[in-house]
């Protein structure tokens, strides 16, 4: 179970007159997730998705709230959370002097994967990815296919119970993003607890158990797709976070 | 422990297959024979100029039998014209000199550069002979000895020669271009392992390893620094090499050892990788505090002035080493090396920069760590 309450993030920020400005890029947001659910945090650009997968991760501090994975917090397990986690973002970058196999070999290593058991995990995870023709070559001259599925690879190799994901199939092609989406809901029914955030509501629409809708940092609904259409009355996600926020803004 | 080897490998991969990364670490130690021959070679012909070079001397006067077979002796090619020729040949380049006489007086002629100089001092001697031969001859006349005037006082030279000055002078600027080497060397590595991996996207995902920032700070810092001293230990070979041909090939160290001592060696490569030490903690405390490559290449031309100016004006100014200099980091790796190359060390100052150098290591890292710990290190 990954329990977050009354999260909340301030950033400072400078405005037209050079004046130092603090504002709320997550405020008070809660929720729960349990095994083999797919949580699907959505939101438009700025609304504060990144911040709070961030925090989750424990790439950014929380300024008041807490996070707990199951009987563990941040503040006393880091290590122990860090190493259950896998966080994959749009924004993720790999090492492109290192080949597939160096990266996995190093992730391993730093996960605490066993030495003995390492090798036939990569070579299990290099199979089931179809990575073997180009597992020795170096990263940077590989296609952003295959990057993307030594992206995965790398997040499979600690077998991590939690899965962040940040806008993965932002910017990818069409085969790409279904790499992604498949590799989801196979880990999905390995139990794993997913959080994956997208300002893609269709996508969401479809692979998601739970939603939970952000705007300006807060919390504006959250339910199964099926509630939250039902509530607001619309037919897809889109119209029904339009709804929410009471139409298009150009603020 | 663990994790650091993890991450001490990964940036040892990463900088080892980047070519700008290991054209950095080669650059400098490469011109570093080429320094050495060719200053040794640029002070040699400075020193054993051909007299062919300056010996064409212009003279408006017809010179006499004694004087011809002095100009003789002194290897003085002899052009005798008016005076007005004379300036148009020294004009020309025809003759490096001319001399004018009138009466007992002779005026040397030329202008002020360097072969003028050498024919100059050619011409110096020239006269103090032909005086001497005057005054020999004069006294001879007058029924004088003349061994009793010109040897009323003897003075002798007893001058040991301790140090040759070609030779400290080339080991002193081997050092310096050594400390240049280092900090150059640093400078890539630490860019592109803190504000690099900020600029590719790469900081992100390691934030999110299981890895202490200690570990992440500590690897990253070894990496940086084997790369430094990789960088000292081949620009000290090649320098070695280089001193040894130098040593053999050129009469300006003629009876000279520009070889190290085995304990010099030793104290040189202490130095050196305390200076590696210093500057790999310095660029990567400075790199880390910058978003992009390019503001981290900025912020870091300073220190590849500050790192090599103090020493260098240290030299030029010829400042010795002293316990509290030995505190001061930059200036005291110069002046120990000063101390190498004069044989003059002493192990107290060794020990006090090795503790400047410890306090100030621990100080960099400890705020580097900080910021790691922290997430401005991402914005």
């Amino acid at each position: 179970m990954l329990e977050v309450c009354d999260l909340k993030k301030k950033f400072v920020k400078y405005n037209e007159k050079h004046q130092k400005e603090e504002f709320y890029a997550n405020n008070g947001i809660s929720f729960k997730a349990k095994e083999g659910e797919i949580i699907g945090i959505l939101g438009p650009n700025g609304a504060g998705k990144t911040t709070l997968l961030r925090m989750i991760a424990g790439i950014l501090e929380p300024t008041s709230g807490t996070i707990s994975f199951g009987k563990l917090d941040y503040h006393h397990n880091e290590i122990e959370i860090k190493k259950s986690i896998a966080y994959l973002s749009g924004n993720t970058k790999l090492y492109n002097t290192l080949s597939p196999y160096e990266l996995l070999k190093m992730c391993g290593n730093i996960y605490g994967v066993p030495k003995d058991k390492l090798e036939s995990r990569i070579k299990e995870i290099s199979k089931k990815l179809n990575m073997d023709s180009f597992l020795y070559n170096r990263i940077e001259n590989l296609s952003t296919g295959q990057t993307q599925r030594v992206n995965i690879a790398r997040c499979l190799v600690h077998d991590p119970k939690y899965y962040i994901l940040d806008e993965a199939t932002s910017g990818l092609d069409i085969i790409s993003s279904q790499i992604i989406l498949d590799f989801i809901k196979e880990e999905k029914k390995h139990g794993k607890i997913i959080l994956y955030s997208t300002h893609y509501m269709e996508e969401a629409e479809n692979i998601c158990d739970y939603v939970i809708m952000i705007n300006k940092g807060v919390l504006i609904k959250e339910g199964t797709p099926t509630a939250i259409k039902k509530d607001t009355k619309t037919t897809n996600l889109r119209d029904a976070f339009f709804c929410l926020i009471g139409g298009v803004s150009y603020e | 422990m663990n994790n650091l080897m993890n991450i001490l490998k990964k940036e040892l991969r990463e900088m080892f297959r980047d070519k700008k990364s290991l054209a950095m670490m080669l650059i400098i130690p490469i011109l570093i024979p080429l320094l050495v021959m060719g200053m040794s070679a640029l002070f040699e012909s400075e020193i054993n100029k051909p007299i062919t070079d300056y010996n064409k001397i212009g003279f408006d006067y017809e010179l006499s039998e004694e004087e011809k077979k002095l100009a003789d002796n002194f290897e003085i090619n002899v052009v005798t014209s008016d005076i007005d020729t004379l300036k148009d040949k020294y004009k020309n380049g025809e003759i490096n000199l001319y001399v004018t006489k009138d009466n007992t007086t002779y005026t040397i002629h030329g202008e002020d550069n360097e072969t003028t100089s050498y024919a100059s001092a050619l011409m110096d001697s020239y006269f103090a002979s032909y005086k001497e031969y005057l005054q020999t001859n004069y006294l001879e006349e007058n029924e004088i000895n003349p061994n009793e005037v010109t040897n009323i006082i003897t003075v002798k030279e007893d001058l040991e020669e301790v140090e040759n000055y070609y030779g400290n002078y080339i080991v002193n600027y081997g050092f310096l271009f050594i400390i240049m080497a280092i900090t150059i060397s640093a400078t890539y590595p630490a860019t592109d392992a803190t504000a690099g991996e900020k600029e590719r996207g790469t900081l992100e995902t390691l934030l999110t390893f299981p890895i202490k920032s200690k570990d992440i700070i500590i690897g990253k810092f070894l990496s940086v620094s084997l790369s430094s001293i990789i960088t000292g230990l081949l620009s000290l070979v090649l320098m070695l090499i280089s001193l040894v041909i130098a040593n053999n090939s050129f009469e300006i160290y003629k009876d000279t050892n520009l070889m190290l001592s085995t304990s010099s060696l030793i104290f040189t490569i202490v130095v050196i990788i305390a200076y590696s030490l210093l500057i790999s903690g310095l660029c990567i405390a400075i790199a880390s505090k910058s978003k992009t490559f390019k503001e981290a290449q900025s912020a870091l031309t300073p220190l590849t002035f500050i790192s090599f100016f103090p020493g260098m004006i240290a030299f030029m100014a010829g400042v010795s080493s002293s316990p509290i200099l030995s505190l001061i980091p930059f200036l005291n790796y110069t002046l120990l090396f000063q101390d190498i190359v004069t044989g003059t060390i002493d192990i107290v100052n060794i020990l006090l920069m090795s503790i400047s150098t410890i306090v100030v290591i621990t100080l960099v890292l400890v705020v580097i760590i900080k910021q790691y710990k922290s997430e401005k290190v991402l914005f």
